[in-house]
């Protein structure tokens, strides 16, 4: 039996095309790679970490879990257009080997088995369960033409425009299984065999065409979809679809602990072709729902710098809420990667850059414990008076890092890119607060909180946010404000929330004073104020936009007083609304006896 | 003489010839940024300006230069900026200030 026909030819060719572009290219990221990521992933390779990673593939490349979570019915649409594959291409293969036995068969004899089987006995188990996958798949193709027209279906408002190499392999794709369906169809009415649908299909045929024109039809049909996935496998590696065997190795290098840092490197290259463009990033982006800006994010912040065209423009308008990263079923790391790319285009180190830093030291006060206010904070003095406040309350003594003016923290600059000069700002507080000795360190802003804990080098002392600190003083009994009547409602601010993982206590402070009510987005959902010193794109008009929105929906909740604990947000929320904006600091002072 | 130290200083007075400098530079940058054409030259946000609270550094004074084509030194003062944005809170005519700062080093880089 040769497992060889001309129509195979456009298939043969696109398939060794791709293996060989794909090889390419997975080869050249992980050469590329830094000696250090090189070294994670060989020491990772014989731990368990391989099988977690295994078993990671199977649940994301194959049945797209996460995708279900965001709405199961376009979870549906990947799973069956994914695993239905697959379960077709598996059942193929076991399906020659019960034929002919443990054979070399050629790919091609595998894919188009129905083909080269005529001369076969049939075998009804096969045939029944290729034709239900194959069903399985044509639901997704469906759903696929489906969502094109109509993506509120799937829970999704807008959906991603495409670049022509993702159009070419987006039509061959969703000709490929009814170019099938037609393909093995035709072959069943010439030769029998088949099941519920090849079968049933072909039956009719056979009942309605005549015996020569099946035969061209059969002909065509088959170079149809030859053709199709040929083409289809030469735009794989230049499309969206090259997400599909990129996934499989970023799972694997991130469960060895390969990271994105501030500046590029070629792992990023894993992350960005692992975007499938699925666009599910684009609904939660309040610079599109709010200002209606649709060509800034994640989704074609990826491809346009996948392809090379990346401006500034691009790479500025994001507000690194991190709303888009939550709901990525990649798991792609977004606010990195948007970093790194400002951090190509915008970083320039400067040896003598902030030598006035060079023996500066305008701190006061002696303690153990250290408040840095931070640039917002001194710009909201009403927090700074209401920790002075908690402090003398609690008796503790305090060392005062910049009441009289200060650095900056440092992640203003770095979210801008300049990190070669963030890491100035971020020496000289780390050397002062060392030659202070602290072993605490508190500050009330979350933009700082976030630098303290990630990028400095502080060991020994304890970074902790205001609402923490809060928390513990009065879990310990040092501090007693009084439970009113108050309803407050809490908006996260993101480098609190979504950023360092904080929740819980500013809320436990809140309880603790007064009632609290929860927004509609609250929490991992919660929106940003609009204001995020990310941004340097938007104006002061747009800024406000969002900033109404946002406390629009904390009004909602009928609440009293909107309660936030990042001094950015509270200027940013109150310039929305009318009502009354706090800090957690002050509700806090304003409870104590 | 002794003079009384207030706390503040004065600029000295100058000369801003508009037909001699050239404002190509100036022009593209307030193409990029028309908003900058709205200044009132307040100086808010040089009261707050956590640089200009350690150093000499007057924001409203080089952003004001750069627009009249004066650009020496203008890159060298604005790296004194830390960027973190307290002036684009307390400007009155919603600036986007930090946007300024990073236009005017972006175009002056080379001067
Ligand atoms: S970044 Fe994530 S959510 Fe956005 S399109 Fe890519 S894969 Fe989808
Ligand atoms: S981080 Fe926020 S602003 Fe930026 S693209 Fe994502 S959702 Fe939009
Ligand atoms: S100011 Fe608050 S809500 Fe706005 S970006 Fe920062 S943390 Fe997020
Ligand atoms: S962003 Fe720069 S100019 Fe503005 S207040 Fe901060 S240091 Fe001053
Ligand atoms: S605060 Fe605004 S209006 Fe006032 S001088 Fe500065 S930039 Fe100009």
């Amino acid at each position: 039996m040769t497992f060889y026909a001309p129509f195979c030819l456009p298939f043969i060719l696109g398939a060794a095309l791709m293996f060989l572009i794909v090889a390419w290219k997975w080869g050249k990221w992980l050469w590329l790679l830094p000696h250090e990521d090189k070294m994670r992933i060989l020491r990772g390779l014989p731990t368990r970490r391989t099988v977690a990673a295994i078993g990671e593939v199977v649940s994301e490349s194959l049945l797209h879990r996460r995708i279900f979570r965001v709405n199961p019915l376009l979870g549906y649409m990947h799973m069956s257009l994914a695993f239905g594959w697959f379960l077709l291409i598996l059942t193929g293969w076991i399906e020659t080997v019960a034929h002919i036995g443990f054979r070399y068969v050629p790919l091609q004899g595998h894919v188009f088995f129905k083909y080269f089987a005529t001369g076969l006995e049939h075998k009804p188990v096969f045939d029944f369960l290729m034709d239900l996958f194959l069903l399985f798949v044509l639901s997704g193709v469906a759903l696929a033409w489906g969502k094109r027209f109509y993506s509120r279906a799937m829970g999704m408002h807008r959906t991603t425009k495409h670049v022509l190499g993702d159009r070419i392999a987006l039509s061959a794709l969703w000709f490929i299984f009814p170019a099938r369906l037609l393909a093995e169809s035709t072959t069943c009415a010439l030769y029998g065999g088949g099941s519920f649908l090849t079968g049933s299909l072909g039956g009719w045929m056979a009942e309605h065409i005549g015996v020569m024109p099946l035969m061209t039809l059969e002909s065509v049909a088959w170079w149809f979809y030859s053709s199709c996935l040929g083409l289809f496998f030469v735009a794989l590696p230049f499309s969206r679809y090259m997400h599909i065997f990129t996934e499989i190795p970023l799972i694997f290098l991130r469960r060895y602990g390969v990271r994105s840092s501030e500046k590029e490197s070629s792992y990023d290259r894993f992350q960005v072709e692992a975007c499938s463009r699925c666009g599910i990033c684009i609904d939660p982006c309040q610079l599109q729902s709010v200002l209606g800006i649709n060509d800034v994010q994640s989704v074609y912040f990826l491809r346009d710098r996948r392809y090379g065209h990346l401006r500034l423009q691009v790479a500025d308008n994001c507000l690194m809420c991190g709303r888009c990263v939550e709901r990525c079923p990649v798991n792609i790391d977004l606010n990195t990667l948007r970093l790194n790319s400002r951090d190509r285009m915008r970083n320039v180190p400067d040896e003598r850059r902030y030598g006035y830093f060079k023996g500066l030291d305008r701190s006061s006060g002696e303690g153990k414990v250290g408040y840095f206010a931070g640039c917002m904070t001194l710009l909201t003095p009403r927090t700074l008076t209401a920790m002075s406040t908690i402090f003398e309350a609690a008796g503790e003594e305090v060392w005062w890092a910049d009441r009289e003016g200060g650095v900056c923290c440092g992640r203003p600059l770095k979210l801008a890119g300049e990190t070669d000069s963030a890491r100035k700002m971020m020496k000289y507080n780390a050397d002062l607060f060392r030659k202070h000795g602290i072993t605490t360190l508190v500050t009330s802003c979350p933009i700082c909180l976030k630098v303290f804990r990630e990028d400095y080098d502080l060991p020994g002392v304890e970074v902790l946010h205001h609402s923490e600190y809060i928390l513990r003083l009065i879990r310990a009994g040092r501090l007693t404000p009084e439970r009113g009547t108050t309803r407050f409602t809490y908006h996260d601010p993101c480098e609190l929330g979504r950023g360092s993982g904080i929740y819980d206590e500013p809320r436990a402070v809140i309880e603790a004073v007064g009632q609290l009510l929860e927004p509609a987005s609250t929490r991992e959902n919660a929106l940003c104020c609009g204001s995020s010193v990310a941004n340097t794109a938007i104006s002061d008009g747009q800024q406000v936009q969002i900033a109404r929105a946002v406390a629009g929906e904390l009004e909602a909740t009928g609440a009293d007083v909107i309660v936030t604990a990042c001094p950015l947000c509270k200027k940013a929320i109150g310039r929305g609304t009318k009502g009354e904006v706090r800090d957690l600091a002050e509700i806090v002072a304003g409870a104590l006896k | 003489m002794a003079a009384i130290h207030f706390g503040y200083t004065i600029s000295k007075p100058r000369a801003i010839d508009l037909d001699r400098n050239n404002l190509r530079k100036s022009d593209e940058i307030l193409r990029e940024m028309p908003e900058l054409q709205t200044c009132i030259g307040c100086g808010a946000c040089t009261a707050i300006c956590t640089a200009g609270n350690l150093t000499s550094f007057n924001f409203r004074k080089v952003h004001t230069l750069v627009r009249r084509g004066e650009y020496q030194g203008a890159y060298e003062e604005m790296n004194k900026c830390m960027l973190c944005g307290k002036c684009r809170l307390v400007c009155p005519r919603g600036i986007n200030t930090r946007g300024v700062v990073m236009l005017i080093k972006r175009k002056l880089g080379d001067f």
